[in-house]
């Protein structure tokens, strides 16, 4: 402040310039936060721009938690993303931190990050150490009034050991959790409001491109899997519903196989395009009965189909399931063989049946892996299938006794067949009980 | 504007504990010690309400009260008059201090039993920067 400065008022001087002083360091402040602002919207553009122009999950998360720390100083942070079917969380990836604690998982309501999660609010506190104190010592109290019991020390949650200060943020699109963005100090108090709405912006930006980049992935997979498996059940896969099946296990299964009589003939004589119409025509039919029968297609070979029951989801009654498939299929499949015989194509299905412990999972190498049975059930249908006349529906005797009640049967056999060291009795399927 | 400025935000983060002073509505005085006095807007604090104490039956009996708060930057106290007004169990206050609460109680194994009860919303009279000084023993 200059010291002769001319004023009219000796008296209220003092107090003016201070005022004065105080306004310009208020101003000042106001400055320099504006300018720290427009520095980190500029610098959240540039993030957001490189976030949203990939579909991996790692790169986007990556690009993330570098930026929190080269651009804005964020020492230590994570992201952890919700469970696709539970409500826990799981540390994907981390920056600061020694180890990096991705993989560790924590439920909802579980620590400062679990309650972000469950109530999907921003939560930013500077004074966890105190904090805990302070309700470490009613803990105590209530133990020694007898309250409550003893023990009960919370699990340990990922993160700083010694965190004072944590910024955590729900990672949202359209109000839905997709996980929870973290910031951590060792320092008390280490986090405002300015880093609140920065990195609410950032946590937005995150979100969608997370929530991206895991639907592309799911897509893929999804698409992979609903080659062998129903949309609903490649779903239940996809979101952590059911077990991938792909992983090899061993399971007791009811075993079809179909193809087309006289199919080789055909194809050998007939235009491509007429065996193509053909093929179609015959694969919409059964697919479709397949998916009402909630059978598992494994695969199919021009005109041959193999479909399993109780894999990868366990069906009730896979034995009598497989029948009545099996007897729909005929049904449907006895007008098509007169259409396309009234084409000149002399065409008939032939079905074969059995149960029992199959082999099951992922068979192949890498790109190209595709989901297979492997075992005596499966080799016993297929022997069944080629034993079958036109029109016939051949069964195991363990089938014939799981179905007794549904179907009458008639013995053929014991059938002598290749791959099997003795004759095998076998049924045919008449027709359903009446 | 309000009466709260913006560098008084750091002692309303409970790194040192609060006290606050009340008065019986038969005259009868009562200081304590609370661990986060919490920040509403300018004209507004809250206080946690987790059990019912001299506190929350004195401002009840009689809302004027004076809180006393530390800036663990730089050291300044604050002398807030403030005036009880209402005790809220929904809304953004209550959220924010019933969330903090809640995450704290799970890591220390008290979660579902120590909760917040309200948020205690006062009304700020005047609040007043003393000199620096180390916070009491």
């Amino acid at each position: 402040m200059p010291p002769n400065d001319p004023t009219p008022d000796e008296g209220a001087l003092p107090g003016l310039r201070e005022q004065i002083a105080q306004n310009q360091q208020t101003i000042d402040r106001l400055n320099r936060d504006l300018a720290k602002k427009s520095n980190e919207v500029r610098i959240i553009q540039q993030i957001s721009s490189e976030i949203t122009s990939t579909l991996d999950l790692d790169e986007v998360l990556v690009i993330v938690l570098r930026a929190l720390e080269r651009v804005l100083g964020f020492q230590y942070s994570m992201v952890l993303l919700k469970d696709l079917a539970e409500a826990k969380l799981r540390v994907f990836a981390s920056r600061g931190y020694e180890p990096s604690g991705v993989g560790a998982e924590l439920g909802f309501g579980q620590g400062i990050l679990g309650v972000v999660a469950e109530r999907k609010r921003m939560m930013r506190i500077g004074n966890i150490g105190a904090s805990i104190a302070y309700l470490a010592s009613i803990r105590a109290r209530m133990e020694a009034a007898g309250d409550i019991t003893p023990g009960g020390a919370a699990a340990p949650l990922p993160g700083l050991a010694k965190a004072q200060s944590q910024l955590a943020l729900p990672l949202l699109v359209k109000d839905r959790l997709v996980g929870v963005l973290s910031v951590e100090s060792p320092k008390a108090n280490a986090f405002d409001e300015l880093d609140e709405i920065v990195l609410t912006i950032v946590a937005n930006q995150a979100a969608t491109a997370i929530d991206n980049a895991r639907t592309y992935q799911m897509v893929e997979k999804l698409s992979r899997l609903k080659r062998f498996f129903s949309p609903q059940l490649a779903e239940l896969i996809v979101t952590g519903g059911a077990d991938d099946p792909l992983k090899t296990h061993r399971r007791d299964v009811t075993v079809v196989f179909l193809d087309l009589r006289g199919f080789t003939a055909f194809a050998e004589t007939a235009e491509p395009e007429e065996v193509m119409s053909v093929l179609r025509e015959y694969h919409a039919e059964m697919g479709r009965l397949i998916l009402e029968h909630e059978g598992t297609l494994e695969r199919f070979t021009g005109d041959g189909m193999m479909i399993f029951f109780n894999d990868p989801t366990p069906v009730a009654d896979p034995a009598k399931r497989a029948v009545r498939m099996a007897l729909a299929m005929r049904e449907r499949v006895t007008p098509l063989c007169e259409r396309w015989r009234k084409r000149g194509h002399e065409l008939d299905l032939g079905i074969g049946i059995a149960e029992g412990y199959a082999t099951i999972g992922a068979i192949g190498f890498e790109g190209r892996w595709d989901y297979g049975a492997i075992g005596t059930v499966t080799n016993l249908a297929a022997r069944l299938c080629g034993e079958a006349k036109p029109s016939q529906i051949l069964i195991s005797r363990r089938v014939a006794s799981d179905a007794e009640d549904l179907v009458e049967t008639e013995p053929v056999g014991p059938l002598v067949l290749k791959g099997l060291a003795k004759p095998v009795p076998a049924f045919n399927v008449v027709g359903l009980k009446r | 504007m309000g009466i709260l400025p913006d560098e008084i935000k750091p002692a309303m983060q409970g790194i040192f504990p609060s006290h606050v002073v009340t008065c019986s509505g038969d005259g009868i005085p009562n200081a304590s010690s609370i661990s986060q006095v919490y920040y509403v807007d300018a004209d507004h604090v809250a206080l946690s309400h987790q059990f019912f104490n001299k506190t929350t039956r004195n401002v009840r009996e009689n809302p004027r009260a004076l809180v006393w708060v530390i800036n663990p930057e730089t050291f300044e106290t604050w002398d807030l008059e403030v005036e009880y007004d209402r005790s809220e169990t929904e809304g953004p206050i209550f959220e924010v201090m019933d969330m903090q609460i809640e995450a704290i109680a799970s890591m220390v194994g008290l979660k579902g039993i120590f909760k917040l009860r309200a948020a205690d919303i006062y009304r700020v009279i005047s609040a007043t920067k003393n000199a620096a000084e180390r916070p009491h023993p």
